[in-house]
């Protein structure tokens, strides 16, 4: 199965279904319940993706000066002022890849805050955009535990989402279907973990920059027969390809554990780095998580409001802390890279000493400056060095 | 009858502001060591550095081409561009193989090395690079930081010191921000301010901003990199600031990175017994 084709299909899809009035579209965050909204029977579309999308093609430089001076900070979310920017300008690179004239209009817009409150502020600029309604999942964040009376809150808002829901749709939610849609987003996420844990294999069949875009359908595709299918399907090519030795980086050396954000519009820049110097990163906080193992059809909505708290970035620092360690161990990594995201404050671990509480623990570390999407924060000949030498000690 | 080959191993640190150039034998002795602006294209200008036209050693020959027996090794910013070196290596490792050569210190300690576009700490401990640390995407706390000012107060760098040593007053800059320090240059020199104050200030906001990048944990302090070479007074003030700390400023500063590079090509091609 091919992830280009199947992309496509995504957003064809998700186009045709924007013009079909029949037809209703979620807009909704990454780590946000898709599942209720494909057991209704909407079409998901999800912003994060197309701030990545604007991030990698770089086509994000033309689109965040846009939404800086329309009044959002260029400090804040570049995902965010990346995709309001390219909305104000009628961009969007859909176009050149598919064809398509514009992300569909939503129906109906779902955020989850258990990855940042940013995505409140990113929602309710289209909720006004569009005059649609919105609905936001405010989860409690930083979590040492998940308690059942945390889990209560979400399951609860949950309910309050199916209500408003059922009024847009005028129908009531098919229990079964959740069931079903929860399954799918379970097993497609028990074997996409699958396909990570095959970088543990030395060397590895993959890498960090391989795993960013193959976790496209994770994000887009959970609770679809499609999702799980290509994952079955990369799993055994992935076995395939620790049985034929094949080897992500030519003569692997170094195996290096990556926090924080991708440097979307410097992928192939740092893949080629990172080649160059016999080095595979081979864990991630960024991949990892879209792993839902306990979702759980027979309790769909008490899973998923577990499994949605649960999720590393809404976890409190002791959890990262410890989580990043035993990761890097189970890897056999021997240090770790943490990505300072200038605009995404949220989703970066080193600003509160962790590199040197890891590294009084014994693990390397290196902490390079840079953005997920706005490139003005990364210098390219700053992280060279900073990663060469780091590699060099190691 | 073999006829041995003498061997020279070249460093290069292709920096932001100059290119350094070291040539050693393979014992290590610097034969030779020169540098010249980082002017572009940048390849015309590391050749020019590595000729000369009189009759100290050169890699090429009259026709261009690298001589037998010549190993270049690369470092600095321009390294990766330098597609004939043999090896290549980071300012951060050149500085600590030329700073272990020269001072062969056994205890932990710490290189500060203030550069043109930026400034590192390094940690020495066991004799290996423990850690370091680069300053942020941002110019202060380095060379240019002051360079900018300079130009901004059309004062020549290597007066700088001397100028700083007649302060007759504490002050502090605030800005991060070259930028913005600029103009704050400009408002504290509107209002009367004298110069040397300023330049003083100026001094002790680079070092304060290296100080901030990470906690230094030796007692033994090493200063490297080209800053410190036009700056000796930057070495004073970090000595106020690390009041129970021993000093030590690496000979030849400036060509500290290249020589190290110049090192790493002999580790690297290790000589037979014979040669």
């Amino acid at each position: 199965m091919n992830l280009k084709d199947l992309m496509k299909d995504y957003f064809l899809d998700l186009d045709a279904a924007g013009k079909d009035p029949h037809q209703k579209i979620a807009w909704c965050t990454s780590a946000g319940p898709a599942e209720i909204l494909r057991a209704f029977g909407f079409k998901v579309y999800f912003p994060e993706n197309h701030g990545a999308m604007l991030g990698a093609t770089r086509t994000c430089m033309d689109t965040i000066p846009t939404a800086n001076a329309y009044g959002y900070s260029p400090d804040i979310c570049s995902y965010l002022t990346c995709d309001i920017g390219a909305h104000l300008k009628g961009f969007t690179p859909l176009t050149r890849a598919y064809g398509i004239q514009a992300p569909p209009k939503p129906d109906v817009l779902v955020y989850n805050t258990n990855q940042c409150k940013e995505v409140m502020h990113w929602f309710e600029f289209y909720a006004r955009e569009f005059k649609a309604p919105v609905f936001g999942i405010h989860s409690p964040n930083l979590l040492p535990e998940i308690a059942d009376s945390h889990i209560d809150t979400v399951y609860r808002q949950f309910k309050a989402l199916i209500a408003m829901l059922e009024g847009i749709c005028n129908k009531k939610l098919d229990l079964d279907n959740l069931k079903k849609t929860v399954k799918l987003s379970w097993e497609a996420s028990g074997l996409w973990s699958e396909v990570l844990s095959h970088l543990k294999h030395k060397p590895s069949p993959l890498n960090f920059f391989d795993t960013t875009v193959l976790m496209g359908p994770i994000v887009m595709l959970r609770g679809t027969e499609q999702a799980k299918e290509f994952y079955s399907f990369l799993n055994l090519a992935v076995q395939e390809m620790i049985a034929s030795e094949t080897s992500s980086i030519p003569n692997e050396k170094k195996r290096i554990y990556w926090d924080g954000m991708p440097v979307w519009g410097r992928l192939k820049f740092m893949a080629e780095l990172f080649k160059k110097n016999h080095t595979c990163i081979v864990a991630s906080t960024y991949c990892n998580s879209w792993i839902y193992k306990d979702h759980d059809a027979a309790d769909p909505l008490l899973s998923m409001a577990k499994n949605y708290l649960d999720i590393f970035i809404n976890r409190n620092d002791a959890f990262k802390e410890k989580y990043i360690f035993d990761t890097v161990k189970d890897f056999a990594a021997d240090g770790v890279i943490f990505h300072d995201s200038k605009t995404c404050p949220h989703n970066t671990n080193s600003q509160f000493n962790m590199p040197n509480r890891l590294r009084e623990k014994g693990l390397p570390s290196l902490v390079i400056n840079g953005d997920l999407c706005d490139l003005r924060c990364f210098s390219d000949e700053q992280s060279t060095t900073a990663i060469e030498a780091f590699l060099e000690t190691l | 009858m073999d006829v041995l080959i003498q061997k020279y191993f070249w460093g290069i640190d292709c920096g932001s502001s100059e290119i350094k150039v070291v040539v050693c034998d393979a014992s290590g002795n610097i034969i030779d060591k020169r540098k010249q602006p980082t002017l572009f294209p940048l390849l015309d200008h590391v050749v020019r550095a590595l000729k000369t036209d009189d009759d100290k050693p050169s890699p090429f020959d009259s026709s261009g081409s690298l001589k037998e027996g010549h190993i270049i090794t690369a470092s600095g910013y321009g390294r990766h561009h330098i597609d004939f070196a043999s090896h290549k290596l980071t300012e951060i490792k050149a500085h600590f193989m030329g700073v272990k050569k020269h001072l062969g210190l056994k205890k932990p300690y710490t290189i500060i090395d203030i550069g043109g576009q930026d400034s590192k700490v390094i940690t020495i401990k066991e004799n290996n690079i423990h850690h370091f640390e680069i300053n942020r995407k941002c110019a202060a706390g380095t060379g240019a930081f002051i360079e900018a000012l300079a130009h901004r107060l059309k004062l020549k760098l290597n007066n700088l010191t001397t100028i700083a040593e007649k302060h007759d007053k504490e002050m502090t800059l605030n800005s991060f921000c070259t930028v913005f320090a600029e103009q704050e240059v400009i408002k504290i020199l509107m209002s009367g301010e004298k110069v040397e104050n300023l330049i003083h200030a100026l001094y002790k906001s680079v070092v304060k901003r290296v100080l901030e990048m990470t906690a230094i944990t030796t007692d033994t302090i090493v200063f490297s990199g080209g800053v410190i070479a036009y700056h000796t007074g930057l070495v004073n003030l970090f000595k106020e600031q690390l009041k129970d700390k021993e000093f030590f400023t690496v000979p030849e500063t400036q060509y500290c990175g290249a020589y190290g590079a110049a090192l790493y090509g002999i580790e690297e091609n290790p000589c037979s017994p014979n040669e």
